[in-house]
């Protein structure tokens, strides 16, 4: 199993959100973030604040999935979240040892 | 270094060329170099201070995004804006970073005009608005000094912040180009290049974009620029450091002379207005407010040839220091007791004094004693003189202390600075002793000896013989200066580890010392030492014992008994004769007294530690007596953290020891593994023995790295070889502890046998064995 986690721009989040319904995604984690990446949060090419780093807010989508379906679900989330602008955020996936699902008890895949 | 500043010129160029590819022929628009760019110090970790200015055209955004993302993309960090001109001045108008970066704007390419009126047109407004931001410069660089600290003195300086830094420089040209100060001279700049070369070189070495060099960074940095060790470095850095900040200083001061007077807003107050050249008159205004005379010639003669002036001293037109060589201290001396600085164009003047003879006359000596008496307005007084290069000139040996740093936590300043703060410190309480001068001179040599190899008092002894017999002392004067030199540690060492109340104790301190001419100056050098070593060095529990010791041997010198060992306070006598147990905790000023009273038997002192240190407190000394078959403990302590904890917990805990009823060892385990782990590697511990220190018992002398429930630990291994511990005295130096314990063997007498002796020393070292955390690799 893996976590996949991205970090977008918070107007995206609806297209994401339905992007992953359609491949078949039913539970996600999002949280309110906020953060900055090469750009020190420079959030447009025209403005520019010297020797300054702001903190941009961000939207944080964790999804749990099986190990074979990684690869496409990060496709899938990359393909949603773009604008091709500076600012769009970063994917990344990390491996899960144990999943329980509360209610049941059911762990491992089953628990997804 | 050569390859280095090479290397910066040649990423400039490199970044021109590639950012003018860019940008490509576009009508409108220029790229301009600001900040470090655009002074062409590219280091390999630098931002790119790229500023994209346009005439107001269309489709800049377009033009942007066809610079910023591929710079972006490369990996390199960027600093960018795209402004128009008038833009980009009204930034710099409430942005000083901005207009000091607005400063170095440098054309890479497109429309040069443009570029070249934001120059002119940044310039103006600098100089425009010149006295107001020079003062927000110098509150900047008052922040940072505080923040940073000072770039000579730190062990892990930060190369670009600090006061001495690389900033500096930029501020003093910042200063230049408002015309109000000389740009910097060649000394600086050279100053500048060694800073900036190991800036690069940390770069290099982390392959980060790091501004402080920090301990372990220092070989490998000294290795890039081809310097023998860290030390190396740290004396370079200290000397280029310290040319900064005094030609930084120096520039302040011409903003506004003498200081901001008092009641002067430290920033705004009333624009100044314009001469006719466009020169802030920022020097006048100073000027005016010395005198009625509005050119600023009140002078006022401070010795002979010397006189003061808009805050400084400078010297008589009709000085003349080609036939005068008595002069560089005569000015000094008189700068240093008017608390003014020496000019600039005095110091230079001064350098032609042809050398004193030696032995120097007797004006030169006195003239010196006059700068050290001073205070702490010799301070910067020496610091002048120094990088004219005119202290080493007087005082050949000094050149071996200066810059050295001190590889010790205890100390904040270099040993050439540490030695003229002792001599300041000293020079305030030199009313104190019988021959002040003498004081003064002890103060400025005691640690000269440490820019040679081996234990400093003695090299440093043979070093201030050379330098009486330089500056022509008396016999006599030279060898009190020579054995306070030597024993200048004897004092604050005796005191704090040995217990003063064993009559050897006092006794050998005053054979040591002799004369009570020699205790004095030995008593306020400890002081003035201690004071100038650093926070960490000196306290009034140092002060207390000090003074205590001084007392004694005084005492014993005027040929009275010792006093006889330290009595037990009636109240501690009433509850002896109850006979324990009982316990009583007595609040003093910043530590603690407790009192343990308890039937007579061995291991009372270590263990009560025990219960004293699981309670996080530190133990500076223990002294046990008996009352009868009773034993009354009393030990000082002090809180590991903040405040005391609660008597009734500690005198409970006290009491279930004393019955028996705590295990003391688990209780520190458990402390112990909720201790942060350490990971420096501490040199192994160090177990001494001696014997001439008390005649009544052996002392054991422990060097090991401090932990909680060190003296327990100890005081447990003493215990099982079968020995009883009357006193304990503990000082802490940094993450260093040095123990010292009285023990006695089961018949109450100083050790003998060689094995019992040995079985101490192995047993201590095993008890610091287990003391490591597992954790440490």
């Amino acid at each position: 199993m893996r976590l996949i986690t991205a970090v977008i721009k918070p107007f995206k989040l609806d297209d994401v959100k339905s992007a992953l319904q359609a491949f078949g995604v039913h539970g996600l984690t999002v949280t309110e973030a906020s953060g900055y990446g090469r750009q020190r949060g420079h959030t447009e090419v025209y403005r520019g604040a010297e020797y300054q780093i702001d903190l941009v807010p961000k939207v944080k989508v964790e999804v749990l999935c099986d190990d074979e379906d990684a690869e496409d679900l990060i496709g899938v989330m990359v393909k949603a979240a773009q604008t091709s602008r500076i600012g769009d955020g970063k994917v990344w996936s990390v491996p899960v040892e144990t999943v329980v699902r509360v209610r049941t008890g059911e762990r491992g895949p089953d628990a997804i | 270094m050569a390859a280095f500043a090479a290397d910066r010129l040649n990423r400039s160029l490199h970044n021109d060329r590639w950012l003018a590819s860019l940008l490509g022929a576009e009508s409108g628009v220029a790229l301009v170099a600001v900040g470090g760019y655009g002074r062409r110090e590219l280091l390999p970790r630098s931002d790119l201070d790229v500023l994209l200015l346009h005439d107001g055209r269309n489709g800049i955004a377009a033009i942007a995004d066809r610079i910023w993302y591929p710079v972006w993309d490369s990996g390199a960090e960027l600093d960018h804006a795209v402004r128009t001109v008038p833009q980009a001045r009204r930034v710099a108008k409430s942005d000083l970073k901005v207009a000091l970066g607005l400063l170095y704007a440098r054309h890479v390419a497109g429309d040069p005009d443009l570029t070249e009126s934001l120059r002119e047109g940044a310039l103006a407004d600098w100089r425009g608005d010149a006295q107001r931001r020079l003062s927000e410069l110098r509150e900047a660089r008052e922040l940072r000094g505080a923040e940073a600290g000072e770039l000579a003195f730190l062990l892990e300086p930060d190369l670009k912040e600090a006061r001495g830094g690389l900033r500096d420089v930029h501020a003093i040209q910042a200063v230049a180009a408002a015309w109000v100060s000389p740009a910097p001279g060649p000394k600086v700049r050279a100053a500048y290049d060694q800073i900036m070369d190991a800036r690069h070189a940390l770069h290099e070495v982390t392959g980060r974009r790091l501004d402080r060099l920090v301990l372990e960074e220092h070989d490998e940095v000294a290795e890039a620029l081809g310097l023998l060790d860290g030390d190396a470095l740290l004396r370079m850095l200290a000397g280029a450091a310290r040319t900064i900040a005094y030609a930084t200083d120096s520039a302040f001061r011409r903003v506004s002379p003498g200081g901001r007077p008092p009641g002067d807003p430290p920033s705004g107050g009333t624009p100044s207005p314009q001469t006719p050249l466009g020169l802030p008159s920022g020097r006048r205004r100073g000027w005016s407010r010395r005198g009625p005379n509005p050119a600023g010639n009140t002078r006022l003669p401070v010795a002979d040839g010397v006189v003061a002036q808009d805050g400084e001293v400078v010297l008589a037109r009709a000085a003349d220091p080609a036939a005068d060589p008595v002069l560089v201290l005569r000015a000094a001396a008189a700068a240093a007791q008017a608390g003014l600085p020496l000019a600039p164009r005095a110091l230079t003047r001064l350098a032609q004094c042809p050398p004193l003879p030696v032995p120097w006359p007797a004006p030169a000596r006195d003239a010196l004693f006059a700068l050290l008496g001073a205070g702490q307005s010799a301070v910067s007084v020496w610091e002048a003189l120094d990088q004219e290069g005119l202290i080493t000139a007087l005082i050949p040996d000094w050149e071996r202390v200066r810059n050295r740093p001190q590889r010790n936590p205890l100390h904040r300043f270099t040993v050439d600075r540490h030695l003229v703060e002792t001599a300041a410190n000293a020079a305030g309480k030199a009313r104190e002793v019988a021959r002040p001068d003498l004081l003064l001179l002890a103060a400025l040599l005691h640690d000269i000896g440490k820019g040679w190899p081996g234990d400093h008092s003695v090299c440093g002894e043979v070093v201030a013989r050379d330098v009486c017999a330089r500056i022509g002392l008396a016999p006599d004067d030279a060898e009190l200066i020579a054995a306070a030199v030597r024993h200048h540690l004897l004092l604050p060492t005796v005191a704090t580890r040995r217990d003063l109340d064993d009559p050897a104790t006092v006794r050998q301190v005053a054979a040591t010392v002799g004369s009570r001419a020699l205790l004095e100056v030995l008593h306020v050098l400890a002081i003035a030492d201690g004071l100038a070593t650093g926070p960490a060095a000196w306290n009034s529990w140092k002060a207390t014992l000090v003074s205590n010791l001084v007392l004694r041997t005084e005492a014993m010198l005027a040929g009275e008994p010792p006093p006889p060992p330290g009595p037990l306070r009636q109240d501690q006598l009433d509850l002896a004769a109850g006979g324990g147990p009982a316990v009583t905790i007595r609040r003093l000023a910043d530590t603690a007294e407790i009192t343990v009273v308890a039937p007579d038997r061995p291991g009372l002192l270590w263990r009560a530690a025990g219960v004293l240190a699981s309670h996080r407190l530190a133990v500076r000394s223990a002294n046990a007596s008996s009352v009868g078959s009773t034993a009354v403990t009393v030990f000082e302590v002090l809180p590991e953290f903040g405040d005391l904890p609660d008597a009734s917990l500690v005198s409970g805990d006290l009491r279930r020891m004393l019955a028996g009823r705590l295990d003391v060892a688990d209780r520190l385990d458990r402390r112990a593994q909720a201790a942060p782990p350490r990971f420096a590697l501490a040199p192994p511990p160090k177990v001494t023995l001696v014997d001439d220190a008390s005649e009544l018992a052996t002392v054991v002398e422990v060097r090991a790295h401090d932990g909680p429930g060190l003296l327990w630990r100890i005081g447990r291994a003493l215990g099982e070889c079968g020995l009883d511990v009357r006193t304990a005295r503990v000082e802490t130096l940094g993450a260093e502890a040095v123990d010292v314990f009285y023990v006695t063997d089961a018949d109450g007498k100083p050790l003998t046998g060689t094995e019992l002796r040995r079985d101490v020393v192995d047993a201590v070292l095993n008890s610091l064995r287990t003391q490591e955390p597992p954790s440490v690799r």
